[in-house]
């Protein structure tokens, strides 16, 4: 297990490398110069000897790749940059939007497990019935569903109509508990939608194909209850490709996030990079991007940790 | 269900179908009630979004102050928006310039990520290992992140948008093709042609591209209802479509701001947008069922 955790840490290292490379190059290699975005926020008259300045203080006129290493070993040392809009450490501006994105994040993966999970392996008990239909159109539609649909929904009736729960915002937890669950519950349900459609297919393939061994119909010989040949001999098997979907996803949550965050108002990381992006704040933009991107490869890292721990054959392959 | 079609009798099947394997797989495409419905419900929107002008007497963009906020009724089906516009017609009209941007944006990235897969899979080595790994980079940037940073950069708007979606799209095609071309490199037929001589690039376009068109085609089916959802999203945050134009995203972040006195203006384009999406992806499923034996054989 050693040896194969060595190697996957390894091999994040050139992901890591490219995808900073990808966010940096986007920045740069595409068209608009960076400097005239800067001037671009002054209202002020620039002379051309300040233009030279500038591009010399931000390394424009060295080549590409010594202006990336440069930003590459600032990034390294914890050193995001600065907004152009606030003149703020981006750190600064990331930190405190960690915790409601993770918050909401982690409330709708957890809704998402509990719901999906038990859904697609009862779906995959039986093939064919009304029960399956029902959870394959369900999964289908909930994979289709656009974030806003639910959202508008959920605001509309919930918020406006009923009043249950506030229509937008978020509570920190150490601002009330109560408050902070009850600014969480919509943005959470409304990205754990896609999510748990994933999960429920992913889990109904894997229970499908696990169901049909040899091993389950020993166990229905011996005759064990199909609760226990369910929870005891199919679980573990069937857990494995619905792992790595898990990991595959949290991309995919980020995206939603963006959008979530949008439609409730809340101060997270999608919602922060929304307004870097449309401010055109790019040394924001491309720390939020990375932050994003580094998170999303470090998870991806402990899944396949996790399915090296889960299955043998995976860590002496 | 296609899936539950016994191996003798689909077999039998293919051999009387008047079109070969396209008209099979069309025909076990339709036999699949799922997709039916997907393709039914695909056809329906496309067409008539088509022929908006036909079906509504209003322009898109037609003004009434004297009609602003409506409700829904005979006169205006899905109500007006803030400046009296007939959100059903703009939600047709809408749907034209999402479906045309969704649409591009996929055959951009099968035009690229095709060409770029067969050449990394066929030429193996370094390039492969280089494009592959940098493919790989991109793919771990959320899909959405990495359309809205592209955008930003090229500027708002819905051309970029197209291109920023095509982007993103392109990676998964080319990683598609690139592993279908290596197991398909040491087949003996392809093996066979380089025996007696045949160039590379023919071999590639006569022997690898039409036997890794299938999967090809599966993956922009569904790839269309992820384009469409990406769409309204860059567009719902405001880089998409600018106003006055309507795209079924745009139309939702204005409907968004009436949420409380006049949500069918939110609710009109997203339910569209949930059908073409539910639409593309039940039909590429389909597809897949259809094209590709092994998942007719696990179906």
């Amino acid at each position: 297990m050693l040896g194969y955790t060595i190697r996957r840490v390894l091999g994040v290292i050139p992901v890591v490398f490219l995808t900073s490379a990808i966010v940096f190059g986007l920045m740069h290699l595409l068209p608009g110069d960076p400097v005239q975005l800067l001037i671009g926020q002054s209202q002020t008259e620039v002379s051309a000897a300040t233009i030279a300045s500038l591009r010399h203080q931000y390394m424009l006129d060295r080549p590409i790749w010594l202006q990336y290493f440069a930003w590459a070993r600032h990034m390294l040392a914890g050193d995001l940059g600065a907004s152009l809009q606030t003149h703020q450490a981006v750190w600064e501006m990331i930190r405190p939007r960690i915790l409601p994105t993770a918050q909401i994040g982690f409330t709708a993966w957890l809704l998402a497990l509990v719901i999906a999970m038990p859904l697609g392996a009862i779906t995959a008990r039986h093939p064919g019935s009304l029960g399956d239909w029902i959870g394959t159109i369900g999964a289908l539609s909930g994979a289709a569903m656009p974030y806003f649909l639910v959202g508008g929904v959920l605001i509309y009736v919930v918020a406006l109509r009923l009043g249950w729960l506030p229509p937008s915002g978020y509570v920190p937890p150490d601002q009330g508990f109560g408050a902070s669950i009850r600014s969480t519950i919509m943005p959470a349900v409304t990205l754990s939608l896609s999510l748990g459609a994933v999960i429920a297919r992913q889990t109904r393939a894997s229970f499908s194909e696990v169901l049909q061994f040899p091993f389950i119909r020993s166990a229905r010989a011996k005759g064990l209850s199909e609760i226990r040949i369910m929870t005891h001999h199919a679980f573990k098997n069937a857990m494995l490709p619905v792992v790595t979907v898990l990991g595959v996803q949290l991309a995919t949550m980020f995206s939603g996030a963006v959008v979530t965050e949008t439609i409730f108002a809340v101060p997270g990381i999608g919602r922060l990079l929304v307004d870097a992006i449309l401010s055109r704040d790019y040394p924001v933009v491309q720390a939020v991007v990375l932050f994003i991107s580094i998170i999303v490869v470090v998870a991806n890292l402990l899944v396949d940790l996790l399915y090296g721990l889960l299955d043998p054959r995976i860590r002496q392959a | 269900m296609s899936g539950n079609i016994a191996p003798d009798v689909a077999v039998s099947y293919e051999a009387r179908a008047p079109f070969g394997r396209l008209g099979a797989a069309a025909g076990r495409l339709l036999r699949n009630r799922l997709a039916l419905v997907g393709t039914v419900i695909s056809v329906l929107i496309v067409v008539l979004v088509l022929i908006a002008p036909l079906v509504t007497p209003y322009g898109p963009n037609a003004i009434d102050y004297r009609a602003m906020l409506r409700g829904p009724s005979a006169a205006h089906l899905l109500g007006t928006d803030d400046l009296g516009r007939d959100v059903f017609t703009r939600t047709l009209y809408g749907g034209r310039l999402s479906l045309a941007v969704s649409l591009g944006s996929i055959v951009l990235a099968v035009g690229a990520g095709v060409p770029l897969g067969l050449l990394t899979g066929y030429l193996g080595g370094a390039t492969d290992e280089i494009l592959m790994r940098l493919i790989d980079s991109v793919m771990a940037l959320p899909p959405l992140v990495l359309a809205l940073t592209i955008t930003a950069v090229l500027g708002p708007g819905l051309v970029n948008a197209m291109l920023a979606i095509g982007i993103v799209a392109l990676p998964g095609i080319a990683r598609l093709v690139r592993g279908q071309v290596l197991s398909l490199r040491h087949n003996d037929y392809v093996l066979a042609a380089r025996s007696v001589g045949v160039r590379p690039s023919l071999i590639v376009l006569r022997h690898v591209l039409p036997n890794v068109l299938d999967p090809v085609l599966v993956q922009a089916t569904l790839g269309i209802g992820f384009a469409i959802i990406t769409e309204s999203s860059v567009s719902f945050i405001g880089l998409g479509a600018q106003p006055p134009t309507a795209t079924w995203g745009s139309m939702v972040q204005v409907g968004f701001q009436y949420l409380d006195s006049a949500p069918w203006l939110a609710m009109a384009p997203a339910v569209m947008i949930f059908l073409a999406v539910l639409g593309f992806n039940m039909m590429g499923e389909g597809l897949r069922g259809a094209l590709d034996p092994a998942a007719r054989s696990t179906a």
